[in-house]
């Protein structure tokens, strides 16, 4: 039995001792390969991060969203620099700089005033008038030049220049506007706005959008809704929000709050969501029966009652496509994916009776998206821009006298 | 006598193999029953039952048949003019359906084949059927899982009426990009297979008008494309 066994054994022992060193060759090899990627990995990473890192750079924008410049930045300690030459590059050509090496003192002159730095000191001197400014960070010296922190920028040559700057450091961008043009009291204390804003869905049975991580829309337009009533009353503009709580609203009760408070601008907040991850951005939608889907011309012919809320928009049209823009070139400030204005049949704003928007904050189904919108920061910023949003259009109305602070 | 021993044994080892590797269904039927014996037996009983079984049927099938031949003994043998052209399975024809493509966020046209259906109603039905339940890889299907459409109508104004199931309103993802497509791929299925015929699409949910799908897009009225 042992031997037969043992005949048997032999070819197959054979065979499989072949098999193994096979195996064995093989396994070799992918070792040997898994080795060398991992070095030669560790090699690409220790190469990538001695290498010439990626220059900053900073974009100053106008009030209407233009580019005025972007200037190339230096980062050190995570502070942003700009070179003194981004000075003329963004608020006056004719600047003169002096830069005194052994004393490290620099002296730019601009629009008849004299600016006084000094290399590692906060304190800037500004003549005429002896006045004094602090930076939260001093000038530094890198590659042999005198180099200006962004606070320069965004605070002392804004204020000197009558210009107010809102920066956003995750993007890096700047905007600049004339200073206090479009605050109620610029605008004129007669007009008195009421804004209707609409934070969508709401309840248990209507919980709208709803994240992979259990973010609702409904609660999310809600705090943001609170935020922007807090911050409008503050600069004068009165604010009524059609639910204050999580609760059901009919679009009937919605447009009734509209219409007893008498609002000029009703605007509807509401998260999107998409069947595809990748789509992502603010968007804007105004109602309009002829936009991207539209209501066949020949049944608008009855004007039925079904029909007259249909249309009850259209004379809003043109005052729609404005705010539409005003809050387009606010929200494009604070998101890299440009904000889309799109046109469409909406049932959310129909009987609305006065200028008004659909605001999509971001899509719940995109994971950058879903990132901001948990960021209660991210929100604040939101209700700051659609507060600078109203404010640029209702001066677009009621123009404010023309500034000279623009000059 | 050891070797005798040892070689009676291996034989039986061996029958043993043979037997084992019979497979499951004998190992089924023959039970514990391993004997040579027992499961020739068995194979017998089986085989003359299954034979019987078949001749069973064939004789049942053969008396159904001839039964059918003598209840119509006098009709005529069917003329190839006479036959009914709607019986004359069609050609498949090309489809073009609107499906998401995931990577460029756009619908796009994906072609499918179909044998599609004479009449111009049932052909609607056939191809917004097809819509929904197609879904090839790497594109996504707009319209909610479990929707089925109930009935198409096409009136004299050339606006077509599309019942839906309650499961495209219940089972939407909600978004106004999301609402968007989903009516978007639906016009543009059928104004693509339809460009005649229907000039506006009205949605109808188990039968009744309804203003929206998630709380956004205006559905009260028909609706056609900005082109």
């Amino acid at each position: 039995m042992k031997n037969l066994r043992n005949q048997k054994l032999f070819p197959v022992g054979a065979m499989m001792t072949t098999t193994n060193s096979v195996a064995i060759q093989k396994t070799t090899r992918n070792i040997r390969k898994t080795v060398s990627a991992f070095f030669l990995s560790i090699l690409a990473w220790i190469i990538a991060l001695n290498g010439p890192a990626q220059e900053p750079s900073v974009r100053f924008i106008d009030v209407n969203g233009g580019t005025i410049a972007e200037v190339s930045a230096q980062r050190q300690a995570e502070q942003i620099y700009l070179s003194v030459d981004a000075v003329r590059q963004i608020f006056d050509l004719e600047m003169t700089d002096q830069y005194n090496h052994p004393r490290k003192r620099l002296t730019l002159k601009t629009k008849g005033k004299q600016i006084r730095l000094q290399i590692g000191n906060s304190v800037v001197s500004i003549d005429p008038g002896g006045q004094t400014r602090t930076l939260p960070t001093p000038p530094i010296i890198i590659e042999q030049q005198p180099m200006l922190p962004i606070a320069f920028f965004t605070q002392l040559l804004p204020e000197l220049n009558n210009f107010e700057a809102l920066y956003n450091p995750s993007l890096n961008r700047v905007q600049l506007r004339p200073k206090g043009a479009w605050t109620p009291a610029a605008i004129g204390d007669s007009v008195n706005w009421a804004i209707i804003i609409d934070p969508g869905h709401g309840g248990a049975d209507d919980r709208g959008c709803e994240s992979s991580t259990g973010l609702l829309e409904k609660d999310i337009v809600l705090a943001l809704a609170k935020q922007l009533s807090s911050i409008s009353n503050e600069q004068g503009i009165q604010v009524y929000l059609t639910r204050q709580t999580d609760t059901k609203k009919t679009h009937f009760e919605r447009i009734q709050v509209a219409k007893r408070n008498q609002g000029q601008l009703f605007l509807s907040l509401h998260c999107n969501a998409s069947f595809s991850p990748h789509e992502k951005g603010i968007k804007i939608y105004l109602n309009n029966p002829k936009g991207q889907l539209r209501f066949p011309s020949n049944v608008q012919s009855a004007l039925t009652g079904q029909r007259l809320k249909i249309l009850a928009q259209a004379n809003f049209l043109k005052q729609s496509q404005d705010f539409a823009h005003a809050l387009q070139t606010e929200l494009n400030f604070l998101t890299e994916t440009p904000v889309e204005i799109t046109e469409l049949p909406l049932v959310a704003l129909s009987e609305a009776y006065m200028p008004a928007l659909v605001l999509e904050l971001g899509y719940l189904s995109n994971v950058e998206d879903l990132e901001k919108l948990s960021n209660s920061e991210y929100i604040a910023g939101v209700a700051q821009a659609i507060v600078r949003a109203f404010q640029r259009y209702i001066s677009s109305i009621n123009p404010p006298v023309p500034s000279t602070l623009l000059e | 006598m050891s070797d005798t021993q040892e070689t009676v044994n291996i034989s039986d080892i061996q029958s043993e193999r043979i037997s084992r590797a019979q497979g499951g269904l004998i190992e089924q039927l023959a039970g514990d029953a391993y004997s040579s014996a027992g499961f020739s037996r068995l194979l017998v009983i089986w085989g003359i039952t299954l034979v019987l079984i078949a001749v069973g049927l064939g004789v049942t099938l053969y008396l159904i048949e001839r039964s059918k031949q003598s209840l119509v003994p006098t009709a005529p043998p069917p003329l190839p003019i006479a036959a009914n052209p709607s019986d004359i399975p069609p050609p498949p024809q090309e489809v073009n359906l609107f499906l998401l493509d995931t990577t460029a966020l756009t619908l796009v046209p994906v072609k499918i084949e179909r044998r599609l259906h004479a009449e111009l109603t049932k052909r609607l039905s056939q191809i917004v059927t097809a819509l929904i339940q197609e879904t090839p890889p790497n594109f996504r299907n707009t319209i909610p899982r479990g929707t089925v459409l109930n009935e198409a109508y096409i009136d004299s104004q050339q606006t077509a009426y599309l019942d839906f199931s309650n499961h495209l309103t219940d089972g939407h993802i909600g978004g106004t990009t999301a609402e968007l497509l989903t009516i978007t791929a639906i016009l543009k299925t059928v104004f693509d297979a339809f460009p005649e015929e229907i000039k506006q699409v009205q949605i109808l949910i188990e039968g009744e008008e309804v203003k929206t799908l998630a709380g956004h897009l205006n559905l009260s009225q028909p609706l056609h494309l900005f082109q």
